[in-house]
């Protein structure tokens, strides 16, 4: 739960001047919860805009361009995931919603709504931050560059080659499509559907289990445990995270 | 058989009681003898005198006529009283008269008079003819009799069935169902009437006369001495289960004759609804000595019909009943458990924070306060864990759990269950020992996720040290996956209780848990189709083991190019 404070992680604690500072637009009804958030990530040097109703969380969006948008799915005035549906529309902002334990299917479709990430209720400081951070450090995907690197695999999408501790990796062409597209989205967390539908094009729902076949491979070629994945994380009930 | 008991009961084309129908004889106590009908020559002999007297009278008024009148038109006065006698004192009494007649015209008119003895040989054919000419004519008078009879009781009866009918129509329990019927069959037939309905289980059981049973039972006999001894006794007559049940499963109706304890006859109907037999109908008469004219059984059998109607209409308006309170307490049900699920997490996410505000702010906590607040935090997560807990044993045990089956790897929950545990399991080595051949599953990832959690996290808090592994193993029919320990097992004899809501390895303060965390692996296991068992590890522990159905995977074709 720490990892988030622990960890040096470049951006805003190296840039400590408010003016600098991202603002983080925080929609949630509960004061009690927006205000720990708002203590926490103005300790963390961000500026915190609240808003308590999915309308004037709208309008906050609009007004402020914030960097990085917390979202709670339970407003009282309306429904979340159309908030996020109205805001894909014309704005990019990373989501973060607030969702409850075992309310998968509220998760996913925030997620296939445009959402990039979620952080389930009851959530420590260290965790908020450290997902806050993830997603502001994400590259946007024109910035993205040919090689990337995670453990000790090695990716040229230039050359599409992959090599793992400098020995040259086989995949296949849909193993390689996948990983292409987990590692475009890396902080993000993709749902089955949003996978299948990139990698096996639309009507593809009925056979997730591809999917999760392909994924299996590509842990057991890339990862060192794959029965426990530390890049290609499995968010149960919703999807995937590449995590580098 | 399953006659179509709402038509009319049919004719009798003799105008006699019909022969007895051919009944499924089903036990010993079951006889023709049953069926067998009073004689209709149980006709009183007042008749038989009536008939004599009527020849005898005519034979009186006609002496004077002798020399008068012509013998042949005397004959025709014995064939008038002939007729007359068969319309209104019956068939035997008209054979009677008839051969009177033809003995009184021979002893009193034909010469030599006072004497059997004839003379002339041609009155002979007279007495053939005049037999033969009144016997027919009493056959057939007879019979018109009887017709009309028989139509102007059928009338009667088709009335009462009507009134029958409509009063049933507005019955609202089973009870007034028996109240009305027996009415009916008590003024028709001078008999008693129970209704045996099904429980849910199919056991027959009469139905409780309740707050009508004085007016469906009343009157008819005096001994009704309460007794309840056996589920089909009722006013002496005793019914073995075995043949309501017999009835009930074949929907065909039976007979019965008074037993060798004197019990009095009685005929079981089927109560066949247009879906389904719905219950059985039986109808005794009022005492021993008396039986129940198998001729009657076309009207039971419609007494029947509109008991069964009625009968599941009750049922059916009683399962929609029933249905519509299920909804009603099932929409109760889960937004009670969402309301109190937001309820309490929004404060527990809050206290989480609290707590962590104050560790992380600054200036940093005195190292007292800061092991507090971290109390906190822990606590409160800890209680948001049990909420989780009793909240899905709620919805677990409401039976209305939807899975989100999928056919999946099972490696990947395992590797999932186990980056959520980290804090749980203090850096603990779990072992895992996966076949390759491990084919995939259908299962819920979230459900199945959850047990792994809670299987690791009970391996972690009972066995504090030692090695944690995960196993799997293919079966014909199922694949049996094992978490094992390597701590001090588990109470001799108590492995099935741990499943049990509440139950706990070990009454210790140590340790924490509600003891639902097992509870919800069975609850989840079994609405997946396995089951799960706690065992003693091989070499000291515990073994928990879980089983998943394998079903029939679909097929992975992998393209071109994709090998």
């Amino acid at each position: 739960m720490d990892a988030g404070r622990e960890e040096d992680f470049p951006g805003p604690l190296r840039h400590p001047r408010v003016e600098a500072a991202p603002c983080v637009a925080l929609v949630e009804d509960e004061f009690q919860i927006r205000r720990f958030v708002r203590a926490a990530l103005e300790d963390a040097h961000f500026r915190v805009e609240e808003a308590a109703t999915a309308a004037a969380g709208l309008a906050l969006v609009a007004a402020a361009r914030p960097a990085l948008v917390l979202l709670d799915l339970g407003l009282p005035d309306g429904d979340g995931v159309a908030l996020i549906g109205n805001l894909r529309g014309w704005s990019a902002v990373p989501i973060i919603v607030l969702s409850a334990r075992a309310a998968e299917a509220e998760k996913i479709a925030a997620l296939d709504a445009g959402a990039d990430d979620y952080l389930t209720k009851p959530f420590g400081i260290g965790e908020l931050l450290a997902r806050v951070r993830a997603q502001l450090r994400r590259p946007a995907p024109e910035r993205g560059e040919a090689q990337c690197r995670f453990g000790d695999v090695c990716v040229d999408r230039a050359q599409r080659t992959v090599e793992r501790a400098g020995a040259p990796v086989h995949l296949t062409p849909i193993e390689y499509r996948l990983l292409c597209l987990l590692l475009a989205n890396a902080g993000k967390v993709l749902t089955h559907r949003q996978l299948l539908r990139e990698v096996w094009g639309a009507g593809q729902g009925e056979n997730s289990h591809y999917l999760r076949i392909y994924v299996g491979h590509l842990r057991q070629k890339l990862e060192a445990d794959a029965a426990r994945p530390r890049h290609i994380l499995t968010e149960t009930g919703v999807g995937y995270r590449f995590r580098f | 058989m399953n006659p179509s008991p709402a038509s009319p009961p049919p004719a009798h084309p003799s105008g006699r009681p019909a022969p007895p129908p051919v009944l499924p004889v089903a036990s010993p106590l079951v006889s023709p003898a049953a069926s067998a009908l009073p004689p209709s020559a149980a006709a009183p002999l007042a008749a038989y005198a009536g008939a004599v007297a009527a020849c005898v009278a005519t034979a009186l008024m006609a002496t004077p006529l002798i020399g008068v009148v012509d013998l042949a038109n005397i004959v025709m006065l014995f064939l008038l009283v002939v007729v007359l006698v068969a319309l209104s004192l019956g068939r035997g009494p008209a054979v009677l008269a008839a051969f009177l007649s033809v003995a009184l015209f021979d002893f009193l008119f034909v010469p030599p008079r006072f004497s059997l003895a004839v003379v002339d040989a041609q009155y002979l054919i007279t007495f053939a003819v005049m037999l033969a000419v009144a016997l027919l004519i009493g056959q057939l008078t007879a019979r018109l009799r009887l017709e009309a009879e028989e139509t102007a009781r059928r009338e009667t009866q088709t009335r009462a069935l009507y009134d029958m009918a409509r009063e049933l129509s507005g019955a609202v329990d089973a009870a007034q169902v028996q109240a009305v019927a027996g009415r009916f069959v008590r003024n028709a037939l001078d008999a008693s009437l129970t209704l045996l309905l099904p429980d849910a289980a199919g056991h027959l059981h009469p139905v409780d006369a309740g707050s009508d049973g004085s007016d469906g039972s009343g009157g008819s006999d005096g001994s009704d001495g309460g007794k309840a001894a056996g589920p089909a006794t009722r006013k002496g007559v005793h019914i073995p289960a075995v043949h309501a049940d017999a009835v009930f499963a074949s929907g065909q109706a039976m007979m019965f004759v008074a037993d060798q304890d004197g019990f009095a006859p009685a005929m079981l109907f089927p109560l066949s609804a247009p879906q389904r037999v719905c219950g059985v109908m039986v109808v005794s008469a009022a005492s021993a000595e008396r039986v129940l004219p198998a001729a009657r059984r076309p009207l039971l059998e419609a007494v029947a019909s509109l008991a069964a109607i009625v009968v599941e209409r009750l049922d059916s308006v009683a399962a929609v009943q029933h249905a519509q309170f299920g909804i009603e307490s099932e929409r109760l049900r889960s937004s009670l458990l969402s309301a109190v699920s937001h309820d309490l997490r929004t404060p527990l996410t809050v206290l989480v924070g609290l707590a962590d505000s104050l560790a992380v702010g600054k200036p940093p906590l005195p190292p007292a306060q800061a092991e507090t607040a971290a109390a906190i935090r822990e606590q409160a997560l800890r209680m948001s864990g049990l909420v989780h807990n009793l909240l899905d044993m709620a919805r677990l045990q409401a039976g209305k759990v939807c899975l989100r089956r999928e056919w999946q790897p099972f490696e990947e929950v395992v590797g999932s269950a186990l980056s959520g545990l980290e804090a749980g399991l203090h850096g603990r080595c779990v072992r895992i020992e996966l076949p390759a051949d491990l084919p995939l599953l259908e299962f819920d990832a979230v459900l199945i996720e959850r047990v792994l959690h809670n299987l690791l996290e009970n391996a972690a808090k009972y066995a504090p040290d030692g090695e944690i592994s995960i196993g799997a193993r293919v079966l014909p029919e199922v694949v049996e996956i094992a978490v094992c320990d390597a701590g001090p097992g588990l109470p001799p004899g108590g492995e099935e209780r741990l499943f049990s809501l509440f139950e706990r390895g070990r009454h210790e303060g140590g340790t924490d848990g509600a003891g639902l965390g097992l509870a919800i692996c069975r609850a989840i296991v079994e609405a997946h189709g396995g089951a799960i068992r706690a065992e003693p590890h091989a070499g000291g522990g515990a073994c928990f083991r879980f089983t998943l159905p394998r079903g029939t995977p679909p097929a992975f074709d992998a393209p071109p190019g994709e090998a």
